[in-house]
């Protein structure tokens, strides 16, 4: 186990490495003059000069590589170009919304598909089942926009129990905090939980077709204790990495939610920040968000170990 | 009063009939021997006995266990009954245990489902079972899970969970099919010690007559869901009286005719050959390990000579195969094929693979079913390069080639799944003969098909062997046929070869001991 470990978080780091020459590559050599670059064509030759010494873009490429490393570990990023505050700052505000919606819509989602994707699998055939499927093609095929809007017209607009946009800061304590999340949050699980149910459902089936089940039921188990206690922990690894994927693409993919209800998160920042083409801050939310599905994956890969003990001890 | 009492019982599954009429009678201590080749309905009387039956079954008739009726039992009568009354043991060893569960608790979980004892109780149990069928936790523990375990030892396991509360009936259900001969021996010997010290009846499914010959006081036959013969085996041959009875027993008898053949010079020389897999290493810092799956093998095959490798599972047989048709880079040493050695450029492979065909096991995952057999037959013909034959030339050897099988040239139109598997095999045989190749190497390729089948295909072989004045390298852990279809025979035990000779000789007086272990392993008619 310590084996895999250290092999898992060695690849975790090369990987980390590897990603962010690509970043620093992509957005910093590949364009000729970052700085003539932000400012468009119409930008006076002193302004320009003034962002490339700001930006130090006269040092070696290679200096400049280890400078933005070395800031991302002090935490000194440089300043943002269009916000004129300190990229550090403005990074850790908007991760206090984005990862706690994240998190929560992923919960929501979790909590939503693996009850329904279990009850299909042992339901199948049955009207339940043929109801799961038909609801979550549903939730699959409407955009999850849509499904904000109509909470936004049903709990903000007709029954007022939530606002419809906006993010009170988690000063104005963590009930309205989380209130505030809410919508937001449903919206974006919806969609998740129709696939990771389905996802549940065909892992299920599958499982319930081994022989081990058959073993089980000979063995004087009830159908639904063969379900509980073999099928659902060996049909998790598909699952597993369906969430991984999930939450990797929650962190940065709300974009469109983020506007609609006027969140302060990440998807918003990157959004604002690639049209007004702050390099300064899209390399390092871009390398951020790197890091963040690299670590997940690096985390769904431990969890795959614990639920699976021929992974972990296979180096 | 019979423990179990089987009468008139009929299968339907959607409107299939499946069995029909079966009656069956076992006292405690005694075991039936139920034979029967592939949707004989054999399985599908042992799952209708434990209530176990697939969706859409509808069985009637009358089977009482101890007086208790089965058929139209609740639910939760038969879950009562499962595990508790009946114990069942099933084929698959590799597959029918939860990978994600240690052996100790899955014992240890019948015992809690039917006596609500708690965990730390039914694992002490579990152990103590565990124990008595050959796992003492000294060297295997109860923490383990089965994918650490050797297939012989997950089926004691699975033994284990079906005998942990000392069933009345014991059902097994082909328990040694896939396991090797010395392996099955221990298991069949367990399951007869654990019989008789405990007073159970055992019911022995399998598709193997020396099998159960061995083993079974009664034998039932069964063919098309229906039992044709039952009656009292003592070891059988003289005592079977039904025409399918005895056909049944005829071919797993049976010996192809052996023609004496003028043997030419050599064809295949395998000379200190190796194979090593690399294997991941254990920590970062430690040396790279390897796998040594063939070990400094030497041997030769002369043209017009059928040579059979015999060697249990994973001693490395499959791993020469491979290598001597150059799917398999070898470390060391060489391979030549009529004096070309075997690997090497591609166009001297080309030219050297065309004289050497393969035949695999599985007759249903060794073709490409969107493919149809023309096309599947065919497509050796590309090592013939410039000289492969085109339009009519081309259909006339696909068509050749079937015929040589057997087969007709309207089967060439057909898609694989058509075919039975006994029919595949044969088409897996046109493919191999179509580039007209000196070499055809076998590997275990009748160990899938019924024994009435595996017959007719032995007689094929030995007949196109005689005929094209081909040469086989037989590759098989069946030692019956492999005595029956081969004039020398190479004894492979951990990746070297342990005892080489001809084949009568070696059968004879075996001169290894491991050699004397399969050959004493290997269930025979007459030794009960």
């Amino acid at each position: 186990m310590t084996a895999f470990l250290f092999q898992r978080a060695l690849s975790f780091a090369i990987s980390v490495v590897v990603a962010s020459l690509v970043v620093f590559v992509v957005l910093e050599v590949v364009p000729g003059d970052p700085a003539a670059f932000m400012l468009g064509l119409n930008a006076a030759p002193d302004t320009v000069a003034a962002l490339r010494e700001q930006l130090g873009l006269d040092a070696p490429v290679w200096m400049r590589y280890l400078g933005w490393i070395g800031g991302i570990f002090t935490g000194e990023l440089g300043t943002s170009y269009t916000y004129r505050v300190p990229v550090a700052e403005l990074i850790a505000a908007r991760l206090w919304v984005s990862v706690p919606l994240a998190a929560y819509a992923l919960t929501l989602s979790t909590l939503i598909a693996f009850p329904v994707g279990i009850l299909a699998a042992a339901r199948r055939g049955s009207a339940v089942d043929a109801g799961v499927m038909g609801g979550t093609q549903l939730g699959i095929a409407v955009p999850n926009f849509w499904f904000a809007m109509l909470l936004v017209l049903v709990f903000s607009v007709t029954l007022r129990w939530f606002s419809a946009g906006g993010f009170p800061g988690w000063d104005a304590g963590a009930f309205e905090g989380l209130r505030a999340l809410t919508l937001p949050a449903i919206a974006l699980a919806l969609p998740q939980a129709a696939i990771l149910a389905r996802v549940m459902r065909s892992a299920l089936l599958d499982t319930l077709e081994e022989d081990y089940i058959r073993t089980a039921r000979a063995k004087g188990l009830t159908r639904g204790q063969a379900l509980w206690r073999h099928a659902v922990r060996n049909a998790l690894i598909p699952v597993l990495t369906i969430l991984g994927l999930q939450f990797s693409f929650l962190l940065a993919g709300a974009i469109i939610i983020e506007n609609v209800f006027f969140l302060p998160g990440l998807g918003r920042l990157v959004f604002q920040a690639i049209s007004a083409r702050d390099l300064i801050v899209v390399r390092s939310v871009v390398m951020l968000l790197v890091i963040a599905v690299i670590l997940v994956n690096f985390l769904v890969e431990i969890a795959y170990s614990l639920v699976d003990p021929r992974l972990g001890r296979r180096v | 009063m019979s423990l179990l009492r089987i009468e008139g019982l009929e299968l339907t599954i959607g409107d299939t009939r499946i069995l029909e009429d079966i009656a069956l009678s076992l006292d405690a201590g005694d075991v039936l021997g139920v034979v029967g080749e592939s949707g004989s309905g054999k399985s599908l009387t042992a799952l209708s006995i434990i209530g176990l039956l697939p969706e859409g079954a509808r069985l009637s008739g009358r089977i009482a266990i101890d007086g208790r009726e089965v058929v139209g039992a609740s639910e939760s009568a038969l879950t009562d009954l499962r595990g508790d009354t009946v114990g069942m043991i099933f084929q698959e060893p590799m597959t029918a245990l939860n990978p994600l569960m240690t052996i100790g608790d899955q014992v240890a979980e019948t015992i809690v489902v039917h006596r609500r004892a708690g965990w730390s109780g039914a694992r002490k149990t579990a152990a103590a079972v565990l124990e008595r069928v050959g796992l003492p936790s000294s060297q295997i523990s109860p923490d383990r899970y089965p994918h650490e375990l050797s297939g012989g030892q997950r089926q004691r396991v699975g033994i284990a969970m079906a005998v942990a509360l000392k069933p009345r009936l014991l059902i097994a259900d082909e328990p040694t099919t896939a396991l090797d001969v010395t392996t099955q021996a221990q298991i069949l010997a367990l399951l007869r010690a654990l019989a008789r010290d405990e007073e159970m009846g055992l019911i022995l499914i399998s598709h193997d007559l020396a099998v159960v010959a061995q083993m079974a006081d009664t034998i039932a036959v069964m063919q098309g869901g229906r039992i044709v013969e039952q009656g009292e085996s003592s070891a059988i041959p003289g005592r079977l009286k039904h025409p399918y009875s005895r056909a049944l027993f005829e071919a797993s008898t049976h010996l192809p005719p052996k023609r004496a053949r003028e043997r030419g010079e050599m064809l295949l020389s395998v000379s200190n050959v190796v194979r090593d897999y690399p294997l991941p290493r254990r920590a970062f810092w430690e040396a790279k390990r390897a796998l040594r799956a063939v070990d400094d093998v030497t041997f030769c095959i002369d043209r017009g000579e059928n040579v059979g490798l015999v060697g249990e599972s994973g001693c490395g047989k499959s791993t020469l195969a491979r290598a001597i048709v150059g799917l398999e880079t070898v470390q060391s040493g060489q391979i030549m094929l009529a004096g070309r050695p075997v690997a090497g450029l591609h166009n001297t492979a080309f030219i050297t693979r065309r004289d050497m065909q393969m035949v695999f096991q599985d007759p249903y995952g060794s073709f490409n079913p969107r493919h149809k057999v023309g096309r599947l037959v065919a497509e050796p013909l590309h090592l013939l390069g410039r000289d492969a034959p085109d339009g009519a030339a081309r259909s006339r050897s696909v068509t050749n080639a079937l015929e040589q099988v057997g087969l007709g040239s309207a089967d060439a139109d057909k898609f694989i799944h058509e075919f039975s598997g006994g029919q595949r095999q044969r088409i897996a045989l046109a493919r191999a003969l179509i580039t007209a190749p000196a070499l055809v190497v076998l590997d275990e390729a009748v160990s899938a098909l019924d024994v009435s089948i595996r017959a007719q295909i032995l007689d094929l072989l030995a007949e196109l062997s005689g005929r094209l004045g081909l040469s086989y390298l037989f590759i098989s852990h069946d030692l019956h046929v492999v005595r029956a279809i081969t004039d020398r025979v190479l004894v492979m035990r951990a990746g070297r070869i342990v005892e080489a000779g001809a084949t009568e000789t070696v059968f004879a007086s075996p001169r290894h001991a491991y050699t004397r272990a399969l050959i004493a392993a290997a269930p025979t008619f007459g030794r009960a």
